[in-house]
């Protein structure tokens, strides 16, 4: 299936980047696994989601990006679990947030970027991930994708042409 | 599947769950799922009767950013330690005619016309309003004259070279043959012929959640096996209704432990197959050039679990002549019987409600979904004609 523009990931950042490519007419597809957190902040849950759907953006509710296909330099499509084909797009935004949303996996040496396997910025050494003082602001909460300065996602220290990177997956 | 411990308390599904927005009753599915589960893990009395308020809709799962399988789990603690909580008496009876679709289908198909008129008759409703706990509000969907697989039975598809199976449900079989027809139209203008499973069986659903589990299971293994045989024909197995496609595809393995992992990818519903077909230019259909329409499509609660309202969408925009709305996906709020009885029409309303809205606002001549029992809510609440995706599309091409 062909889009203009596939946006992984329906939460804060996936919506204000998707909100205006919908304006100037647009096909975008929105990927959202889960409802984001921010979601609370609205009279309805949904409600930013549902107002893009209705102006013609099509959202996946509830589907998860399994993984991207990088050639050249460029992501060539995307899997997602419960389609059975590849969504294709000639832009693509990576807005998974961080570790709650699942836009970060860990384990107890690392932290990955699950679709496109993108460079994470954290540090190597495990003991300064957490500041012991659970009210101090934390250090893995600046973890997130390497971009460059147009914000583009970098792979294997590439940048990736037709990927960018909003809200907060980005490294700080 | 009993992921529990994947839940992190984030409440999201708290917030979606449609019934918590109108039954203070309801724990919610937080509670309800992984919060219980750790209790009826140690001692089984910790069961809430409340679960049985659960519509299993799975807005829950779609809304977890940590893929607990709430729902699933709620459904397979009912099934496990609520039997005893089973409604006795005529309660009970009712129970067992609302989840029997296709013994009782069977049973008033030969007298349709007189069945349809006498479930209509106000001292009938009353009677089973009073007695029963039939809603007096609701109506049965018709019983139809003629069973869909005797129409069938008279359809040559012997000229063709391509086939797939159709499971056509109880309530093609039994109610609405006309969306069933219209399938066996479009499949054959696009050149496939269309074969029946060797044995059909209701898919279960509504026995699951009448608490007749071991009955759902032998007849799950009964379609199981009909739709291997149709896999190993090279068949896919195509449906028209999304709860029976979500039940056999994803419950059957995860409530009821039926292992269905050699078949799953061939089940499917067909609009899902014809836009993959039309779309790779497989087959190409004739549209009529006067065809209009102003559609509005309503996506069921398991087409969003299944995620493949997209299939259901893209088809009708497919169609020349159609302007389509996609509504903001709100539960209906009749979950299947559910809402047939008389302790839960209230809640069911008020679930719906938006829903009935968001319709009314969009002011369309028809309503599209995927899901039967949708289609009575929608059409008794509104009181707009309801149409399968399928019915559109046969309306909309020349034959």
């Amino acid at each position: 299936m062909r889009f203009d523009v596939i946006i992984i990931g329906g939460g804060w950042a996936g919506c204000t980047a998707a909100e205006p490519l919908v304006e100037a007419g647009k096909k975008v597809c929105i990927v959202s696994e889960g409802l984001s957190l921010s979601a609370v902040k609205y009279e309805s849950p949904y409600a930013r989601l549902a107002t893009l759907q209705k102006q013609g953006a099509v959202v996946l509710r509830g589907d998860r990006a399994i993984s991207g296909k990088i050639e050249d330099g460029k992501v060539v499509e995307i899997r997602t679990r419960n389609m059975d084909e590849p969504l294709v797009a000639d832009e693509y935004v990576l807005a998974t947030g961080k570790f709650f949303s699942r836009g970060l996996l860990s384990d107890k040496e690392h932290i990955w970027e699950p679709v496109f396997g993108a460079d994470v910025v954290y540090d190597p050494d495990r003991t300064k991930w957490f500041d012991p003082d659970f009210e101090a602001p934390q250090p893995f909460m600046k973890f997130g994708v390497k971009t460059d300065a147009e914000g583009r996602v970098l792979v294997g220290g590439k940048a990736i042409v037709n990927l960018t990177a909003v809200g907060d997956i980005c490294n700080e | 599947m009993n992921n529990l411990e994947q839940c992190l308390k984030c409440n999201l599904c708290t917030l979606v769950c449609p019934m918590m927005e109108v039954n203070p009753d309801y724990p919610g599915p937080k509670k309800a799922g992984p919060d219980g589960e750790r209790y009826r893990l140690k001692d089984p009395a910790f069961f809430d009767y409340a679960l049985k308020y659960c519509l299993n809709c799975k807005r829950c799962e779609v809304a977890c950013p940590s893929d607990v399988h709430i729902g699933d789990m709620i459904q397979a603690a009912r099934i496990k330690y609520g039997s005893q909580a089973k409604a006795k008496g005529l309660r009970g009876l009712r129970d067992w005619t609302l989840a029997s679709t296709d013994l009782v289908g069977s049973l008033a198909s030969p007298f349709a016309p007189v069945v349809n008129e006498v479930l209509q008759l106000k001292p009938v409703k009353s009677v089973m309003d009073g007695m029963l706990g039939v809603d007096k509000h609701r109506t049965f969907p018709k019983y139809s004259k003629q069973k869909f697989v005797n129409w069938f039975r008279k359809q040559d598809q012997s000229g063709f070279d391509r086939f797939v199976s159709y499971f056509h449900g109880c309530y093609v079989n039994y109610n609405y043959p006309k969306l069933g027809q219209d399938l066996v139209k479009i499949l054959n203008a696009a050149g496939y012929g269309v074969h029946l499973l060797e044995k059909e069986k209701c898919c279960g659903v509504a026995l699951m959640s009448n608490g007749f589990a071991a009955r759902a299971k032998k007849q799950g293994a009964v379609n199981l096996a009909s739709i291997r045989k149709a896999a190993e024909a090279g068949e896919p197995v195509l449906t028209t209704s999304s709860t029976c496609t979500f039940t056999m595809r994803d419950e059957y393995p995860d409530v009821l432990g039926l292992q269905n992992s050699d078949v799953r990818d061939n089940i499917m519903l067909a609009t899902k197959w014809l836009y993959e077909k039309i779309s790779s230019g497989e087959i190409k259909l004739k549209f009529r050039k006067d065809f209009r329409m102003k559609v509005v499509y309503h996506t069921a609660c398991h087409m969003q679990k299944m995620g493949w309202q997209l299939y259901s969408i893209e088809l009708l925009r497919m169609i020349p002549g159609v302007t389509l709305t996609v509504l903001d996906q709100n539960c209906c709020g009749i979950s299947g019987t559910f809402g047939f009885k008389k302790e839960n029409y209230g809640f069911s309303q008020k679930i719906g409600s938006k829903l009935f809205e968001d319709i009314r606002t969009s002011n369309p001549e028809y309503v599209a979904t995927d899901c039967e029992t949708c289609k009575w809510q929608i059409e008794m609440s509104t009181g707009i004609p309801v149409l399968n995706p399928i019915e559109v599309l046969a309306e909309a091409i020349e034959l």
